[in-house]
C-alpha cells in the first residue's frame, strides 16, 4: 500500500481545500484574506495540491448540453487472469467513462454516458464481449439521477500511469 | 433516451464566445477572468457576465475536484439496493442525504438503486451497509462490490 496521501493534507490545506470546493473560482487574495495568510501561501498551497494530484479544477457541463444521455452501468465477469488488462482495454475506450476493479459482484464495472440504446449495444456486443476473457457483461441503464456529487473523484496522476 | 430529472430539457444556447470560456477554463479552472478576457479579445465584465449567465442557466459550472484520498475516502463500495413496498425514488432519496452516498441512480437492470458510497476505512463498512442503508424503509436487499482500483474515472457531463 502506498503512503496514504491525505495525510499530506495539513489544517490549512484542508480549509483552503473547502473553500475551493464551495467557489472553485474564488480569486488567492479572497482565500488569504478569509483564513488570514498572504496570498502567495494560498498560491504555493494550491499549485502543490495540483502537481500532486489531490485537486483539480475542471468545468463539468450540464447532461443536457450533451443531448441527456443515460448513465449506462456494465458489471463484467471476466476470467480472473485477464481482469488487469481488461481493465486497460476499457479505459481506452472513449465511451467509457469510468472503470472500477471491484470484489464480490463484478470483476469490473464500466460506466459511461449514452444517448441511445443502438450505440450501447453496439459497444458492448461488438467491442466489451469480444474482448479475451469476457464472460459475460450485464448492462443497466439508469433513468434518473437523484444525487451525483461532483466535487470529488479519482484523480490520474498521469505521473505515474500512462 | 432522455435524462429525465424534472426540468425542462432543452439546453441553453450556447454562443461561440459561451463555448471559447468553456475550453479555456476546461484546461485551467482557475484562469481569472481578466486572464481569459485577454486571450478573447474582449472585457473581463464580459467573461464575468457570460459565466454568471451560463452558471444561472445550470449549463455549466467550474468545480474544484478533490481526490478520494485527499478527502480520506479509502474506501469506494458499489452498491446495488432492491426495494420492496415502498417508493424506489423515495427510498433513494433518503439514502441520498448519507454524505457518504456520493451518488444515486434509479436503475432498469436487476437492482432499484445504484449507490457509489465512499467510507474513510473498512472498520467503517459493516455499521454503514447494515446499520445505515439497511434501515431505510423499504431496502430489502443490496448487493456491494468493493473497489480494489479505479483505474479510470471522468465525468465532465454531469447533472447540473
Amino acid at each position: 500500500m502506498t503512503e496514504p496521501s491525505w495525510q499530506r493534507l495539513d489544517a490549512l490545506d484542508h480549509k483552503i481545500v473547502d473553500k475551493l470546493s464551495r467557489d472553485a473560482r474564488i480569486s488567492n487574495r479572497a482565500i488569504a484574506a478569509e483564513l488570514g495568510v498572504t496570498e502567495g501561501t494560498i498560491r504555493t498551497r494550491i499549485k502543490r495540491l495540483q502537481n500532486e494530484g489531490l485537486i483539480q479544477f475542471t468545468v463539468v457541463t450540464d447532461f443536457r448540453m450533451a443531448g441527456s444521455p443515460n448513465l449506462c452501468m456494465l458489471g463484467i465477469d471476466a476470467d480472473p487472469s485477464r481482469v488487469t488488462e481488461l481493465a486497460e482495454r476499457l479505459k481506452h475506450m472513449p465511451e467509457i467513462s469510468c472503470v472500477i476493479l471491484m470484489l464480490g459482484r463484478y470483476n469490473l464495472l464500466a460506466m459511461g454516458l449514452f444517448t441511445n440504446i443502438e450505440q450501447l449495444n453496439e459497444l458492448v456486443i461488438d467491442q466489451i464481449r469480444s474482448l479475451p476473457g469476457v464472460q459475460q457483461v450485464n448492462t443497466a441503464i439508469s433513468v434518473h439521477n437523484l444525487k451525483y456529487e461532483a466535487s470529488v473523484a479519482k484523480i490520474a496522476t498521469t505521473k505515474q500511469e500512462d | 433516451m432522455q435524462m429525465r430529472s424534472g426540468r425542462a430539457i432543452t439546453p441553453p444556447l450556447l454562443d461561440a464566445l459561451d463555448s471559447n470560456i468553456i475550453e479555456i477554463l476546461r484546461t485551467n479552472g482557475r484562469a481569472t477572468n481578466q486572464d481569459i478576457a485577454k486571450q478573447l479579445s474582449v472585457t473581463a465584465a464580459t467573461i464575468s457576465a457570460r459565466l454568471q449567465k451560463m452558471e444561472d442557466a445550470r449549463a455549466m459550472r467550474v468545480v474544484a475536484v478533490t481526490d478520494f484520498a485527499a478527502r480520506g475516502y479509502n474506501v469506494i463500495i458499489a452498491v446495488g439496493v432492491k426495494v420492496r413496498g415502498r417508493n424506489v425514488q423515495d427510498v433513494g432519496r433518503d439514502l441520498g442525504k448519507f454524505p457518504e452516498v456520493l451518488s444515486v441512480n434509479i436503475m432498469n437492470g436487476s437492482h432499484d438503486l445504484e449507490l457509489l458510497v465512499a467510507l474513510h476505512d473498512f472498520s467503517e463498512v459493516q455499521e454503514f451497509l447494515y446499520d445505515h442503508i439497511a434501515g431505510i424503509a423499504g431496502v430489502a436487499q443490496i448487493e456491494a462490490g468493493v473497489a480494489v482500483d479505479i483505474v479510470k474515472y471522468e465525468f465532465n457531463v454531469v447533472p447540473l
